[in-house]
């Protein structure tokens, strides 16, 4: 009995470390051969530019919940736990400032921390509004296997306290997207799936009144 | 997509094609106020990302990112967009102004008619595209700038990455120069076990005279070692700026241009004839 929780105890540890070493730069090379292996048709590519621009919206529409303070706080729990279904493994947000003597600083933050930032800002009323167009590159194959592309897309911010607004900035932000390869455990097959990863916003126009 | 919703993306891209050819230089700012609507048609027109300079460049794409299709290649042809990709605030080409210059101006329209002329493409995973990161780093306790040059690498299956080329910074600069003083190690130093050898080596800022007439230091791997010794700190990447050799002949630089107007986004802020091949242009950079 002793001998079989040691080896699920060393068979668990060496998967740990497998995984450990895995990081959005670094994949084993034994998993980027598995990858790399199986190629998307120009025709497969096209239908996942199009399924991008549904997991960019849904993101959008998930900010957007999250972010409205007269939702119930059940719903905005459930945007903020379904959005981070959307990322991949680590992905961060970096937000870029320009200061006011022109030099630009940039903060990194797990995409959890960000989403709940965001959920709890600290104005009575928020208004986050998406323009409905977004540029997607086309699809590159990585080392890795994996496809990669970036979108673009633009957010409105309005903080209000009561009825006044208090802050207001508009935000460009390139949202990395990864398609990789997952097995559903349900059906035990593989498949390939679209993640959102690392996101870079960039200020492109503020206000604080 | 419904015919309707496609003529009326049509008549938007045909709208803002013609805003975009008439407008003349100092009335872009001018042109679009703040309104939401109007702020959607600048980020229409923005080149985004770099890929979307490369598109437009090559009049692959309109301005919502579709394939360019023979209406929109007929109303703005490659000479009338690749003048749209140039920083139309830089003040070489203002005719008006103190710093305009007649040769940079008969440069960049050169450039543009031998690039249309001639159809010159621009390859998207060229090795003469080369990204220059400008990384901010913390030594000894403050924030310094490192520049790392990056390059695309095309590996086995089509897949591309990208590559550290080289690093450049004042902190990775660890020699003085000095023309008063002739430094060597002596010729009969061998039958003396090379006993100048401490000497030599305790003359640290000047060590490079003791090295070979070829040597030249390999800077990214003082780079690597001082990130894998704790000496410097990597903390994020400032602004990333494109350098262009991949056109023959010819040298651009691409920058973003971070402001609420048509000509905005990654624009090519520089343009020059170039001899240099690649790895005498990276040396030079």
């Amino acid at each position: 009995m002793l001998k079989k929780i040691l080896i699920t105890g060393l068979i668990l540890s060496v998967n740990l470390c497998i995984t450990a070493q895995e990081t959005k730069t670094a994949v084993t090379s034994k998993q980027a051969k598995i990858t790399d292996e199986i190629n998307l048709s120009d025709a497969d590519i096209e239908v996942f530019k199009e399924q991008t621009k549904q997991k960019v919206e849904e993101f959008q529409q998930y900010i957007v919940t999250l972010g409205n303070k007269d939702e119930p706080a059940e719903k905005r729990n459930m945007a903020e736990k379904e959005a981070l279904k959307l990322f991949y493994k680590g992905a961060e947000m970096e937000i870029s400032t320009v200061m006011p003597d022109g030099t630009v600083q940039k903060v990194n933050r797990p995409m959890e921390k960000y989403l709940a930032r965001l959920k709890s800002l600290p104005y009575t009323k928020v208004i986050i509004k998406f323009y409905d167009i977004a540029y997607i590159r086309e699809f590159t194959k990585g080392p890795d296997g994996k496809y990669y592309s970036t979108a673009t897309i633009i957010q409105e911010f309005t903080g209000f306290s009561d009825d006044n607004i208090i802050y207001t900035d508009i935000t460009k932000k390139e949202i990395e997207i990864i398609i990789d390869i997952v097995e559903d455990t349900f059906f035990h097959e593989k498949r390939w799936k679209i993640f959102l990863g690392d996101i870079k916003a960039t200020e492109t126009k503020a206000a604080v009144s | 997509m419904s015919t309707s919703l496609f003529r009326k993306k049509m008549i938007r891209i045909l709208l803002l094609v013609f805003l975009i050819s008439f407008i003349s230089n100092s009335l872009l700012s001018q042109v679009l106020t703040d309104t939401q609507k109007e702020r959607e048609e600048i980020f229409v027109a923005r080149i985004k990302q770099f890929n979307e300079f490369a598109d437009r460049f090559n009049l692959k794409t309109d301005f919502n990112g579709n394939i360019a299709d023979s209406v929109f290649r007929a109303k703005m042809p490659r000479e009338r967009m690749i003048p749209l990709l140039f920083d139309l605030k830089d003040p070489r080409i203002q005719m008006s102004g103190k710093e305009y210059s007649e040769a940079y101006t008969r440069t960049k329209e050169e450039f543009v008619e031998e690039v249309t002329k001639k159809n010159i493409l621009l390859y998207k995973y060229s090795p003469g595209i080369i990204a220059e990161a400008r990384s901010r780093v913390i030594y000894k306790g403050a924030p310094r700038q490192v520049r790392l040059f990056l390059g695309q690498e095309i590996t086995g299956n089509n897949s591309v990455k990208w590559v550290i080329l080289s690093a450049k910074g004042d902190i990775l600069n660890i020699f003085k120069t000095d023309t008063s003083m002739v430094r060597f190690i002596p010729p009969s130093s061998n039958e003396t076990d090379f006993i100048n050898l401490k000497r030599a080596l305790e003359d640290t800022d000047y060590l490079q005279y003791y090295a070979s007439q070829d040597y030249k230091p390999d800077l990214l791997t003082l780079f690597f070692y001082y990130i894998k010794a704790g000496i410097i700190k990597y903390e994020y990447v400032e602004e990333v700026v494109y350098h262009i050799i991949d056109i023959p002949g010819w040298y651009i630089k691409v920058k973003e241009f971070n402001r609420n107007e048509l000509n905005s986004g990654w624009l090519i802020t520089d343009v020059m004839k170039n001899e240099l091949d690649l790895p005498a242009f990276i040396r030079n950079l």
